[in-house]
């Protein structure tokens, strides 16, 4: 399943959270590595002309950070969010 | 109008800082620096990744210095950088840490006819003609480059002592003034109007800058502790003049340098006196910063950078500042 189609799955009054602490785990990730060249251009874009609130942002958003941070960020989608189908979704998408 | 700027070291990926830069620009700064040390990411292509990724912040090197950097290669990734964002670069250009210089095994001797052979050459070739100069420490013999740069960069020098200060006054378009309290600002000031005299140039022509220590946290306590290990460091590096200025126990300083070089971080970032923290940071609630920053203005600075660390969470401390300081000033 597309990133994209991940997102719509997440209900719009816990996106800006989902956003807020997704940031704050890319941001302050030690595992630099494992975000790609392409990734990192695709991230930067994002966020020169748009937010990381909207479906597209957020897409963008949950791709680099389930990369780079794969378990923080299943973990708080189940168990802060408590979405369990989408966790399922990130965890077989970041595989 | 005062202006903003905001500092960053590059010690980390490229992609964070410039998520930074990205956001500082839309939070409503003006001006951004980014340090240059060796043993960071190098500060040209933190740099030239800020101009493709931005559009109106204006940026430069904050600082660089021409020990560890030709003068010759400075100018050229200033002019370069012009190109890509044509009128958005400034040059910071200061005499260097000589600790860290050391390491290098670059021994940094003549520091002020350093920064003034380095600016005079920096402006020449930015003239797109040849240029020979000889100058007390760099020389150049019919250097010239293959392309025309746009024209003239505004030249800001990082200065502390007396002479650097009032050369920065004379020759500089801006001074940068690694201070945080009106104490240091007032006796800047006051050293750089004897260049600006000397030169016969007005105050208006210089821009003021002060390049603090910075931490803003809607709870003080956690602003101050992101703060201290900072200030540790600034202390450590202080001249006994600045220290004694400030009234600071120069035996508890000694204490904190002792402590950091035997790698005992916890031990000198717990030596940090709130005397100390008065000293050398702004750190605190919007309001407390605010107070902090108004101090300054009345002392004379036409920019006020936000210096490491900014926060205890970077991008929420710049939203705050954007929410809470910025507008405090600017409307």
């Amino acid at each position: 399943m597309s990133y994209k189609k991940i997102v719509e799955m997440i209900p719009v009054e816990k996106r800006e959270d989902l956003s807020d602490k997704l940031l704050n785990y890319l941001l302050k990730t030690k595992n630099e590595k494992n975000m790609s060249s392409s990734m990192a251009k695709c991230f930067l874009s994002q966020w020169q002309t748009g937010s990381f609130e909207d479906e597209t942002g957020l897409a963008v958003l949950l791709e680099a950070t389930a990369t780079v941070e794969p378990e923080k960020t299943i973990e708080f989608v189940e168990q802060e969010l408590h979405l369990v189908d989408v966790a399922k979704a990130v965890k077989e998408a970041a595989a | 109008m005062v202006k903003f700027g905001i500092e960053f070291v590059p010690k980390e990926a490229y992609w964070k800082t410039v998520y930074y830069a990205v956001q500082s620009e839309k939070r409503g700064f003006d001006n951004l620096w980014i340090t240059d040390h060796y043993n960071n990411r190098n500060v040209y292509v933190t740099l030239a990744a800020t101009a493709i990724y931005t559009k109106k912040i204006v940026f430069g090197p904050g600082v660089t210095n021409p020990f560890l950097v030709n003068p010759i290669v400075t100018t050229q990734s200033l002019a370069s950088l012009d190109e890509m964002a044509p009128g958005r670069v400034v040059l910071g250009m200061g005499a260097g840490d000589k600790t860290t210089l050391a390491s290098t095994g670059i021994e940094a001797t003549k520091q002020l006819s350093a920064v003034v052979d380095a600016i005079a050459i920096f402006r020449a070739m930015l003239e797109g003609k040849s240029v020979t100069y000889e100058g007390n420490v760099f020389k150049v013999k019919g250097t010239r480059f293959n392309f025309k740069p746009r024209g003239q960069i505004p030249v800001y020098i990082g200065a502390q002592g007396p002479k650097m200060l009032e050369t920065a006054g004379k020759i500089g378009d801006g001074v940068l003034i690694n201070a945080s309290h009106p104490k240091d600002i007032d006796y800047a000031v006051g050293q750089i109007k004897k260049g600006v005299e000397k030169a016969e140039k007005k105050m208006s022509d210089v821009d003021v800058t002060a390049y603090t220590s910075f931490s803003v946290d809607k709870k003080p306590d956690k602003a101050m502790g992101a703060a201290s290990p900072v200030v540790a460091f600034i202390v450590a590096g202080s001249p006994n003049v600045i220290l004694e200025r400030h009234g600071i126990d120069l035996a508890k300083a000694d204490k904190i340098r002792g402590a950091l070089a035997k790698g005992d971080f916890g031990g000198a970032f717990g030596s940090v006196s709130p005397k100390m923290m008065e000293a050398f940071c702004i750190a605190g609630t919007p309001d407390m910063c605010n107070e902090k920053i108004s101090r300054l203005l009345k002392a004379g600075i036409t920019q006020f950078v936000v210096g490491s660390p900014v926060g205890p969470n970077v991008r929420k401390s710049i939203d705050l500042i954007s929410e809470q300081v910025i507008p405090h000033f600017k409307e």
